[in-house]
């Protein structure tokens, strides 16, 4: 089979994952377009008072640029805040901290990112960013079916390890959360100080054999 | 740096052409090429029709998005209306593809890349550095620029052509022809270009620049 020469979506068709409990919706770009010499998502605030880019910065070395395609919001880069009405661009340097909170309904923001100097990889986050919507959205077994494909198909990458492991914690399965946990600090030790802090595995913390 | 701007404030008006807000330069992004385009009416060719092949071309995957107005775009024969909010990605660097804007202010942002390579900029986009001078009638500056640009790569065609663009502004004649001729003797489409273009005003009635573009019969005939 030959792939089609070009796609066409409009925003509107795009899959809606929320991000956080606040309202954030991922809607996957990339993914959906197939595209694979760069990353873009683009990001919606509905209500228009929510964080619409979680506050951080790239740890593997992406840098980004953001596109405010509607709406307004407020970006904190480095230490400067700025007021962005649509068609403002912002350009992170990986290691700047940014994030923008929406200050209009339905804050649309595209995010363009890659790592200079190398080829393009795919990140691993976004499957996992699709796993944990279907579960915010209330469906724990798909989300379930999809972290388990990805971790059988990355079984050395620890984080999917991780995330299926905090699935499994919220979901009451103890002793599975344990196992996971347990193989994602075996490839990675940093997978026990995030599950030292993360509220994921609150219920599990007392558990003699939570292992962070 | 990380920083800010506005696409309409970053847009920058070379002659006819839509207003072209070279994003990525601005940005010094170096892992994904980047830029914006705005037509003022509807009716505007808001992107040349191209395809990703050539030897100025970056063999990129595009996406193109459609961030204000409408545009119907043309990609590998297809007409596709595209308003506010649509995203085009061409992944065939054969593909020919182009737009035309529908609206006043249509805006659009397209970001690429090639897969599997680490980024490095198209050939075609080093233009873009010298533009800024015509877009501010720095016409010195431009030519400078240009000139030492075909220091680094000399014979392409593409700067040979904006440094007679800006020879020609000059009123520096003999250069600007020169330089013209050895443009279409290594890529002969920039005839079409000069043809049309404003920068040539000054010796567009010159028999050899009639030569050069092909226009010797019609000498005192144009309209």
């Amino acid at each position: 089979m030959t792939e089609k020469a070009y796609e066409v979506v409009h925003l509107d068709e795009l899959d809606r994952y929320p991000v956080d409990d606040e309202g954030l919706l991922w809607r996957p770009v990339r993914r959906r377009l197939g595209i694979t010499a760069f990353g873009t998502n683009a990001y919606t605030a509905e209500q228009g008072t929510e964080r619409v880019v979680e506050e951080h910065h790239e740890e593997g070395g992406h840098e980004e640029l953001y596109f405010v395609a509607s709406g307004r919001a407020t970006f904190v880069l480095g230490d400067e805040e700025i007021d962005a009405p649509a068609g403002t661009f912002v350009h992170a340097e990986p290691g700047t901290r940014r994030g923008a909170v929406a200050t209009e309904p339905n804050t649309t923001i595209l995010a363009i990112g890659a790592k200079p100097g190398v080829p393009h990889e795919i990140s691993g986050w976004e499957e996992i960013f699709v796993a944990f919507g279907h579960y915010r959205n209330g469906d724990e077994d798909k989300a379930r079916e999809h972290l388990a494909a990805y971790v059988a198909e990355h079984d050395d990458a620890w984080q999917g390890h991780y995330n299926l492991a905090c699935l499994e914690a919220l979901t009451g399965n103890g002793d599975r959360a344990i196992g996971e946990l347990r193989r994602a600090i075996e490839l990675d030790p940093q997978a026990k100080e995030y599950a030292a802090n993360d509220s994921d595995f609150d219920r599990l913390r007392d558990d003699p054999e939570f292992p962070a | 740096m990380s920083g800010t701007a506005n696409v309409n404030e970053m847009a920058l008006r070379i002659g006819d052409d839509p207003s072209w807000a070279m994003v990525r330069t601005h940005f010094d992004i170096k892992s994904f090429g980047v830029n914006a385009y705005i037509a003022d009416e509807p009716g505007v060719r808001v992107i040349e029709e191209h395809d990703e092949l050539g030897e100025r071309a970056g063999g990129h995957e595009e996406l193109y998005f459609v961030a204000n107005g409408r545009a119907t775009f043309t990609v590998d024969g297809d007409e596709i209306d595209a308003p506010a909010g649509t995203f085009v990605f061409v992944r065939d660097p054969a593909a020919k593809r182009t737009a035309v804007a529908e609206e006043a202010g249509t805006t659009i942002v397209i970001a690429g890349g090639k897969p599997g390579e680490a980024f490095s900029p198209s050939p075609w986009e080093r233009n873009a550095e010298g533009l800024v001078h015509f877009a501010n009638e720095d016409y010195d500056k431009a030519a400078e620029t240009y000139e030492q640009f075909l220091d680094e790569q000399p014979g392409d065609a593409g700067f040979l052509y904006n440094l007679a663009c800006a020879e020609s502004r000059l009123g520096r004649k003999e250069s600007a022809l020169k330089h013209l001729r050895e443009c279409v003797e290594t890529e002969e489409r920039f005839k079409e270009n000069a043809v049309a273009d404003p920068d040539f005003d000054a010796i567009r009635d010159d028999p050899e620049f009639l030569a050069i573009t092909g226009q010797a019969g019609s000498a005192g005939t144009r309209s």
